[in-house]
C-alpha cells in the first residue's frame, strides 16, 4: 500500500530531506503523505510545510484507523504536528495505494471495532498484571517507558 | 491630491517636488510606481522630505529593528489587517520594480517577499558557521545553484502575478471613472527610489505608517505578468491606463458570493469570490471615488474573510518572522493561476504585445505573456535540473518520470511552440489541482535541508554512525555480489551523500573579560567544573568477607573482559584504517595491531609474563561469563595458531566445568566454529593433546577408569559433543592423509581412540547429546578401532549412518 520513499536514516531528520525535495518539479501532482505519530496516530495528507524539527503541516488531512483488515477515515482538515511527535513519515505511492487487502468501513464502524479492540486489549491487560502480582512481580506501564 | 499614473502631478503639497522629480523621474522611467509612489509620499504624508531627508532614512535603515512588531508588523497597523495586508503587497511590488531598476541584478535571496526575506536569510546564514556553509555536500543538497538563480526572477514573476491580481482590482473598481486615483493610493505607497532600491524599502517605518485613505485596491501594475522587469514594462503601464479592459477579466467569470467559511473552496475559487464581488456591485459613478479605507476593506474583507484571513494575518503578523508566512504568496499564485483562466480575457487584458525589449539572457523564461507566469513556475527543463543526487534511487527515478511526465503533456498540449493557450490550461490544471503546491519555497526547502546535512556532519563516519555504515556495506556487497551474477543491479542502492568535514579542533577558551584579574568560575560542557572530590579508596583485605571476595573477582573478571573487548574491537578495525591509512602510517598501524594482539591474549590468560601458565583460572573465570566466551570467539581468529590451540586446550581442559557454568546461557555453541577453523589447522601431535584433554586422561597412558567422567560429561553436551565430532574428525582426516601415519604409531591416539569409543558405547542413547553436526568421516575412523557388532551399535546410536554411503 505504502511506499516509504526513504532509505535507512542516520537520524530521523534524514527521511525529511526526501520528501522535501521531491517537490522539486513544481507542478507535479502533490503527494500524498502518511504521518505515524507517537501516540499510534496514523494521519494521512497533503505535506505542506515541513521544518528542521520535523514540524509538519498537512492539508486535507484523514485519521486512518486501523483494526484488523479493516480501516476507516476521519477527515480532520488542516493539521500542524509538532515534530516531537512525529515517529516516521513516509511518501504514499498513490498507483498503489489502491492496491491493498484492507477494507474500508464507515467511520463508525471502524471506531466501534476500535473500541472492542481496546476493551479487549485491556481485559488482558488486567489479567497479565493480576498474575504477576499473585507472584510478586510488576511491569512498569509502558507509557512510563515511553520517555527512554 | 491625486496623482495620474503616469507621474504627472496634478496637485502636490509638498516642497520642492518638481525639481526632485526630474533626475528621479528620469531614472525611475522604468520604475511604475516610483515617481507616483514618491510623489503621494510628499503630497499624502504633508511632510516636506526632500531628497537629503530620503536618504536618511534609508541610511537609518540598518537601525531600524526589523523584526519590531510594532514597526513592521502587526502593531504597525492602525487599522484592520486587510489594509495591512494590501500594504505588504505593495511591499512584495518593490523588490519587482526594484529589480526593474537595477538591470537584471537579480540577488540570490531576493524573493517573494522581498528584502524581509533576504534579510532573515542573511540572519540565518550568520546563525550558521560559516565553514559548514561551504561543505560541498551541504550546498549540494540546496538546490540554489547558478542555474538556480532563476528562482529569484522566477519569484519575482511569481509576485509580478499577485500583484497583477490587485492591480486587476484597480481598474475594475475605477472602470467607471478612470480619471479618478483609485487606481492608486489605495495603499500608503513606499516611495521608490532609484538607487536606494537595493535596500529594502520595506524597512521604511515612516511611510507605511501613514495612513492615507485607502482607496480601492493598488493600482494595477501594468506590467504583464512574466514581463522581465525592465523598461518594456512602462509602455504597458501607459496602454494600460488609458484602455483598461477589465471586463474581459470580468466576463467569464462566476458571480460567486463569498461563501462561509466551512465550506471548502480552494484557494482557486477564491479569486473568483472577491473579484466578483468587486465585480457584481459595480459602483455607479456618483460614488466617490475615494472610499474610506473601512469600506473597502468591507469590501474586500466581505468577500475574502472567509477565505483569506487566516492566511492573510499569517502573513501580516508574522511577515518578518518565519518564511512560513510565504504560505500566502502561494496562495495568490493559485489565485492568479485562477485568474488566468479566462486565458483569453486575461490575454486581452495585457492586450498590448509582450514588451518589445527582448528579455535579457537570465529573463528566457519569462517569455512576456501572462500565462508565461505559470510556465515559469514550472521549472524550465533545461535550465532547471535540482540536484537529486543524494535522493534515494527510486525517489530520484520518480521525481525525472514525473518531470518528463509534465514536460510531455505540455508538449504535447502546445502542439507548436507558440500555443501558449493550451500550454497555460494544462498548467492551469494542475495548478487547479493542487492550489497548495509549493507552499514552501525551494529556498525553504533547501535551508531544511541544509540543516539537516549539516547534522551529519561528521568527521569520522564510522564513530558516529556506526550502524549505519555497516549496513549500507552489507548491502553494497550483496548487490555487488549479486551483479556478478546477474545482469546488472537489481536494484539501486544509493547512500545520502553526507557532508565530509575536515576535522577541526576548537580549542576551548573559557569566557575572559578584559582587564579582570583571573577567570570567571563558569562551568559549561565544554569546561565542566569539579563538584566533588571523588578518592578512590582501596579495601583493606582482612574486612572482606569471602562473598565480596567472590564478588570482587567477578567483577575483576569483568573489567578484563571490558578492556579485552576495547581491544578486540580495535583490532577489528585496523584493516578498516589501514586501507584508510596512507603507505608511510602502515607500518606503524601493523605494529598497534599485534601488540594489541598480544595484550589481548595476555589477558584472557592471565597476566603472567613470560612464564608458564599455571592456571587456567583466569581463563575460566572469563569463560563462566557469557560476554567472555563470545568475545573469545571472536578473538580466536586474530591468535596465532600457538595462542588457539593453548586456547582450545584450556576450554577442553575444564570443559565440564565449564558446560555446567555454562547450562543457562549455551553460549558455548559460538565457540564451535573459530575452533574448527583452528582445528583444521592443528598438527596430529595436538590433536592428541587435544583429544586427551577432552577425555580427561593424565599425559601418561594408564590404566583407563572404568567411567570416565569427564568424557561423560563431555557426551552429554551439545558443545561439547560437537567438539569431540571435530577432534575425531580431525583426526581422521590426518589418518587418511599423509600424515596420518604419524598418527596411527601414536600409542596415545590409539589408546585415546578406543577409550572415546568404549565411552560411546557405554553411555545409554538418550543421555547423548544431539550434536550441531556429524562428520561423515567418524564411521571409517571408528572402525579401525572397533569390530563390526561394535561398529553396527555405534552406527545406530550416533546415527553416523546419512544416506546412503
Amino acid at each position: 500500500m505504502l511506499s516509504f520513499e526513504f532509505g535507512l536514516c542516520i537520524n530521523c531528520n534524514q527521511c525529511l530531506i526526501f520528501s522535501v525535495t521531491t517537490n522539486a518539479d513544481l507542478t507535479s501532482l502533490p503527494e500524498k503523505h502518511l504521518v505515524l505519530l507517537r501516540d499510534g496516530r496514523t494521519l494521512i495528507g497533503y505535506l505542506r510545510s515541513i521544518d528542521q524539527f520535523a514540524n509538519l503541516v498537512l492539508h486535507q488531512t484523514v485519521e486512518r484507523i486501523h483494526v484488523g483488515k479493516k480501516y476507516g477515515d476521519i477527515p480532520r482538515g488542516i493539521f500542524v504536528v509538532r515534530g516531537e511527535n512525529v515517529v516516521l513519515l513516509g511518501e504514499i505511492d498513490l498507483e498503489k495505494e489502491s492496491d491493498t487487502p484492507l477494507q474500508q468501513v464507515s467511520i463508525e464502524e471502524i471506531l466501534e471495532e476500535q473500541r472492542v479492540e481496546q476493551q479487549a486489549k485491556q481485559e488482558s491487560e488486567k489479567l497479565k498484571v493480576q498474575a504477576l502480582k499473585e507472584r510478586g512481580l510488576s511491569i512498569p506501564r509502558a507509557d512510563t517507558l515511553d520517555e527512554y | 491630491m491625486y496623482v495620474f499614473r503616469d507621474g504627472e502631478a496634478c496637485v502636490s503639497r509638498g516642497g520642492g517636488s518638481e525639481p526632485e522629480r526630474g533626475p528621479r523621474g528620469a531614472s525611475l522611467a522604468v520604475g511604475v510606481s516610483a515617481p507616483r509612489t514618491m510623489f503621494r509620499y510628499q503630497s499624502l504624508e504633508d511632510c516636506p522630505l526632500d531628497e537629503d531627508a530620503f536618504q536618511t532614512l534609508g541610511e537609518e535603515d540598518e537601525d531600524i529593528d526589523q523584526f519590531n512588531d510594532d514597526t513592521f508588523g502587526a502593531g504597525a497597523i492602525d487599522d484592520d489587517w486587510q489594509e495591512a495586508h494590501e500594504r505588504l503587497a505593495e511591499l512584495e511590488d518593490k523588490p519587482a520594480t526594484a529589480r526593474e531598476l537595477e538591470d537584471g541584478a537579480v540577488s540570490d535571496e531576493m524573493d517573494l517577499l522581498g528584502h524581509h526575506e533576504e534579510n532573515l536569510a542573511e540572519r540565518l546564514s550568520k546563525l550558521v558557521i560559516e565553514n559548514e556553509l561551504e561543505d560541498p555536500a551541504i550546498m549540494q543538497a540546496v538546490q540554489t545553484q547558478p542555474p538556480m538563480q532563476q528562482p529569484g526572477g522566477l519569484n519575482s514573476s511569481i509576485w509580478d502575478g499577485s500583484a497583477v491580481l490587485r492591480r486587476i482590482r484597480g481598474p475594475l473598481l475605477t472602470q467607471e471613472m478612470p480619471s479618478v486615483s483609485v487606481l492608486e493610493y489605495a495603499m500608503p505607497q513606499r516611495p521608490l527610489q532609484g538607487q536606494e532600491d537595493e535596500r529594502d524599502l520595506s524597512e521604511r517605518a515612516l511611510p507605511r505608517r501613514s495612513s492615507s485613505p485607502v482607496i480601492g485596491s493598488p493600482p494595477v501594475r501594468a506590467v504583464p505578468i512574466g514581463t522581465p522587469p525592465k523598461q518594456a514594462a512602462v509602455p504597458n503601464f501607459n496602454q494600460q491606463i488609458l484602455c483598461p479592459k477589465p471586463v474581459h477579466i470580468r466576463a467569464p467569470m462566476q458571480q460567486r458570493y463569498p461563501s462561509p467559511y466551512g465550506e471548502r473552496m480552494s484557494p482557486n475559487q477564491l479569486c473568483n469570490v472577491p473579484n466578483s464581488s468587486l465585480l457584481g456591485h459595480p459602483f455607479p459613478p456618483s460614488v466617490t471615488p475615494v472610499f474610506t479605507h473601512l469600506q473597502r476593506a468591507q469590501l474586500l474583507g466581505g468577500a475574502q474573510a472567509g477565505r483569506m484571513s487566516p492566511s492573510q494575518f499569517a502573513r501580516v503578523s508574522g511577515l518578518v518572522g518565519s518564511p512560513l508566512t510565504s504560505m500566502n504568496p502561494k496562495l495568490l499564485q493559485g489565485r492568479v493561476g485562477q485568474m488566468m483562466s479566462p486565458a483569453s480575457g486575461f490575454r486581452a487584458f495585457f492586450g498590448a504585445p509582450p514588451p518589445s525589449a527582448p528579455p535579457p539572457s537570465q529573463q528566457q523564461q519569462h517569455p512576456p505573456c501572462p500565462g508565461s507566469h505559470l510556465q515559469n513556475l514550472r521549472p524550465h527543463p533545461q535550465m532547471f535540473r535540482p540536484d537529486t543526487t543524494h535522493l534515494h534511487p527510486q525517489h530520484r527515478r520518480l521525481l525525472h518520470q514525473r518531470q518528463q511526465q509534465n514536460r510531455n503533456q505540455h508538449r504535447s498540449l502546445n502542439g507548436s511552440a507558440g500555443d501558449r493557450a493550451g500550454h497555460r490550461s494544462s498548467q492551469q490544471e494542475q495548478l487547479r489541482k493542487d492550489p497548495y503546491a509549493n507552499l514552501m519555497l525551494q529556498r525553504e526547502k533547501d535551508w531544511v535541508s541544509k540543516i539537516q546535512m549539516m547534522q551529519l556532519q561528521s568527521t569520522d563516519p564510522y564513530l558516529d554512525d556506526f550502524y549505519y555504515q555497516n549496513y549500507f556495506q552489507k548491502l553494497e556487497k550483496v548487490s555487488a555480489a549479486e551483479e556478478m551474477h546477474g545482469d546488472g543491479p537489481k536494484k539501486e542502492r544509493t547512500k545520502l551523500i553526507t557532508p565530509q568535514v575536515a576535522k577541526l579542533e576548537h580549542a576551548y577558551k573559557p569566557v575572559q573579560f578584559e582587564g579582570s584579574l583571573g577567570k570567571l568560575t563558569v562551568s559549561s560542557v565544554n569546561n565542566p567544573r569539579k563538584m566533588i572530590d571523588a578518592v578512590v579508596t582501596s579495601r583493606s583485605e582482612d574486612d572482606e568477607t569471602k562473598e565480596k571476595q567472590v564478588r570482587d573477582k567477578r567483577r575483576q573478571t569483568l573489567v578484563t573482559i571490558e578492556k579485552t573487548y576495547s581491544l578486540l574491537l580495535d583490532v577489528e578495525d585496523y584493516e578498516r584504517r589501514y586501507l584508510l591509512s596512507l603507505e608511510g602510517e602502515r607500518p606503524a598501524l601493523m605494529e598497534e595491531r599485534k601488540q594489541k594482539i598480544c595484550d589481548m591474549y595476555d589477558n584472557l590468560r592471565g597476566k603472567t609474563p613470560g612464564q608458564e601458565r599455571p592456571s587456567d583460572d583466569h581463563f575460566v573465570q572469563i569463560m563462566c561469563i557469557r560476554k567472555g566466551k563470545r568475545m573469545v570467539a571472536r578473538i580466536l581468529p586474530f591468535l596465532s595458531m600457538e595462542q588457539a590451540a593453548d586456547i582450545l586446550m584450556a576450554t577442553a581442559r575444564n570443559l565440564p566445568f565449564l558446560i555446567k557454568k555454562d547450562a543457562q546461557d549455551e553460549v558455548l555453541l559460538c565457540l564451535l566454529r573459530p575452533f574448527s577453523l583452528v582445528l583444521y589447522h592443528l598438527p596430529s601431535g595436538t590433536v592428541t593433546s587435544l583429544l586427551q584433554q577432552l577425555a580427561n586422561l593424565p599425559q601418561s597412558v594408564t590404566a583407563p577408569a572404568p567411567a570416565n567422567l569427564h568424557l561423560a560429561a563431555v557426551l552429554q553436551n551439545k558443545f561439547g559433543l560437537s567438539l569431540l565430532y571435530l577432534v575425531l574428525s580431525r583426526g581422521e582426516e590426518l589418518q587418511n592423509s599423509n600424515a596420518g601415519t604419524e598418527l596411527m604409531q601414536d600409542n596415545q591416539w590409539t589408546e585415546l581412540m578406543s577409550m572415546t569409543t568404549r565411552e560411546l558405547l557405554r553411555i545409554p542413547e538418550a543421555a547423548l547429546a544431539k550434536p550441531v553436526s556429524t562428520p561423515s568421516n567418524l564411521l571409517s575412523l571408528f572402525s579401525r578401532y572397533v569390530d563390526q557388532q561394535k561398529l553396527n551399535v555405534l552406527e545406530t546410536k550416533l546415527q553416523l549412518v546419512q544416506g546412503i554411503r
